[in-house]
């Protein structure tokens, strides 16, 4: 071996050395940088929808006991309120401290689903009633359901409507949907004698829990 | 210069198999797939033998079975049971009309009607008192 192939030979050596020690720290980093990318796509998603889903997540079954409202200054304990003997909901019933109830064959509120709470515009000769000032909320406007396990569901009005109680819409009233909802239901519009021809419904979604 | 030369061929090799070995350990794991997949065409033919011996039995049996009564009930119930599980009939009647303001309207307006026929009266009997008596 001359002293130049000597050189040679030690040089290419150590080069492929440093070739393999960098190839072989270049491949896991870049791995650790792909898992981590993953990693906090998934965990973006993840966490994202974490706390979106923190915010919006589902709670278990458990009774409203009470119902707010601030922009309309309602604050009312709920009653359950089943089925009628015709087949139409139960309303609270007409008295003088109107109250709020809660629908007890829908979900209660923050489970995924529709919950469904009623409440008189008028109580007769009592005046106003509890949902008296439903149709005047506008959309982000709060509403606060607390639950007879301590926890509370916060809601966020998603819109208003008024519609005849002729095309009462059920469907989108009571039907499935893949998220904790709130509706609001009372009555509205021109009197046709004793009775409102028109139905207030208030449809909001589940904005924040805490437990 | 000898001892220079072997010590940077043994870095060299040690580098070499250094590099080597995830490269091995790479290969390892392709080994797993196909051991699997050698599993599972295995298990395909375990399964078609007995097939041909009770295939109209079993087939007949089964297939009626889980078909009709276990897919059919999951789907249906599964919703009804998280959400509004009884849906009420017609729009809800939550207003009652204040009857006591009509009721007493009408009552001023009766009571008014009244007082207008009773002055009405005693002057007619006022006019013709003073009729006779004149």
């Amino acid at each position: 071996m001359t002293p130049l192939s000597r050189r040679a030979f030690g040089t290419a050596a150590l080069g492929s050395l440093l070739v393999g020690c960098s190839g072989g720290a270049a491949e896991p980093a870049a791995d650790t940088r792909a898992r981590r990318t993953r990693g906090t796509g998934g965990s973006g998603d993840g966490p994202s929808s974490g706390t979106s889903a923190n915010s919006v997540r589902a709670l278990g079954r458990s009774a409203p006991v009470r119902l707010l409202i601030p922009a309309i200054a309602v604050d009312t304990p709920l009653i359950r309120l089943g089925l009628a003997k015709d087949g139409t909901v139960e309303v609270p019933p007409i008295t003088a401290d109107d109250r709020a109830g809660w629908y007890l064959h829908s979900p209660t509120p923050g489970e995924v689903g529709p919950s469904v709470v009623l409440g008189h515009v008028t109580v007769g000769n009592y005046g106003d009633g509890v949902f008296r000032r439903l149709a005047e909320l506008r959309r982000g406007d709060r509403i606060v359901a607390r639950r007879k396990d301590g926890s509370t569901a916060e809601f966020a009005v998603d819109r208003v409507r008024t519609v005849a109680k002729a095309e009462f819409p059920a469907e989108q009233v009571y039907g499935d949907v893949d998220r904790p909802e709130l509706r609001l239901i009372t009555c509205g519009g021109p009197r046709d004698g004793q009775e409102y021809r028109d139905n207030v419904i208030v449809f909001a979604a589940l904005r924040s829990t805490s437990p | 210069m000898r001892r220079t030369v072997l010590s940077a061929l043994a870095l060299t090799c040690t580098a070499l198999l250094a590099g080597a070995a995830p490269a091995l350990a790479d290969s390892r794991p392709s080994a797993v797939p196909s051991d699997v997949r050698s599993a599972k065409p295995s298990a395909v033919p375990a399964d078609s033998r007995p097939s041909p011996v009770p295939s109209d039995a079993r087939s007949a049996e089964p297939s009626t079975v889980p078909a009709e009564s276990a897919p059919s009930a999951a789907p249906t119930r599964a919703p009804e049971r998280g959400q509004v599980s009884v849906r009420p009939a017609g729009a809800p009647d939550t207003g009652v009309a204040d009857t006591g303001s009509d009721s007493a309207s009408g009552g001023l307006v009766g009571g008014g009607a009244a007082a207008v026929l009773l002055a009405g009266g005693a002057v007619t009997l006022v006019r013709r008192r003073r009729a006779h008596g004149a």
